[in-house]
């Protein structure tokens, strides 16, 4: 699963980053996950409001830290 | 990917301005009644709006976006740009560097060219001026339409 995390290093990045290890190493999923810096390749997805989470090619999140829910969610949804 | 976005001087975008372009302001309006722009043609659309009321800028005529330094109004040129406007630009350095140069503004020019050399761009003390609107004639050999320069700030 690749998911990368849109943002230009604030610490709502890290922390979203951060917490999407802790989760997907919690459930045993094995993800790619990169995180994405430059304006003009965050703004390639279209998000104006990071930090935003990017799963296989698809934007599902944009603006503040996502929940661990809603992480597990993507992480389930994925393994299925 | 989108494409680099392109950035243009002050002195382009009064130059613009005169001759038809829209200047988009994307501070949020405490900002703007502070100190704002004096030119014919100015929307206020602030970027807590920006997603929501991004539909109203005009896709058939040049716009030009603007902010305090030039970094807000990068990110709602290069939204626009993915939402497919082709005439849209960058005024790199924003009301700070606007006001340096002298050119038009409403308000307190002093606070906003102060409060950009403490923020992340740093930067020289400003440039004396006389006030006045005139572009000076080295600033226009600089001021083609470029690409966004990588690196830095601002």
């Amino acid at each position: 699963m690749d998911i990368k995390v849109l943002g230009t290093g604030c610490a709502n990045c890290r922390t979203t980053i951060a917490l999407i290890e802790q989760v997907a190493q919690a459930k045993g999923v094995a993800v790619n996950l990169q995180k994405v810096e430059e304006l003009r390749a965050i703004m390639s997805y279209g998000v104006m409001s990071t930090p935003g989470v990017v799963i296989d090619g698809k934007v599902v999140h944009a603006g503040g830290v996502p929940g661990r829910d809603k992480i597990e969610q993507w992480l389930i949804a994925k393994q299925a | 990917m989108l494409n680099e976005a392109k950035e243009v001087c002050p002195t382009t975008t009064l130059r613009m301005s005169r001759e038809g372009a829209l200047l988009v302001d994307v501070r949020e309006r405490d900002e703007i009644d502070s100190l704002a722009f004096d030119v014919p043609d100015l929307l206020v659309m602030p970027m807590s709006e920006f997603e929501q009321r991004c539909a109203e800028l005009p896709r058939d005529r040049d716009l030009v976006m603007v902010c305090r330094v030039g970094e807000r109004s990068l990110k709602a040129t290069y939204y626009l740009m993915y939402q497919g406007y082709t005439r849209v630009a960058n005024m790199e350095g924003g009301i700070a560097k606007w006001a340096r140069k002298g050119f038009p503004v409403e308000g307190n020019a002093s606070a906003a060219i102060a409060s950009a050399e403490t923020g992340c761009c740093g930067g020289a003390a400003p440039a004396k001026n006389n006030g006045g609107e005139s572009p000076s004639a080295a600033g226009e050999n600089c001021c083609a339409p470029q690409p966004k320069r990588a690196g830095g700030c601002c």
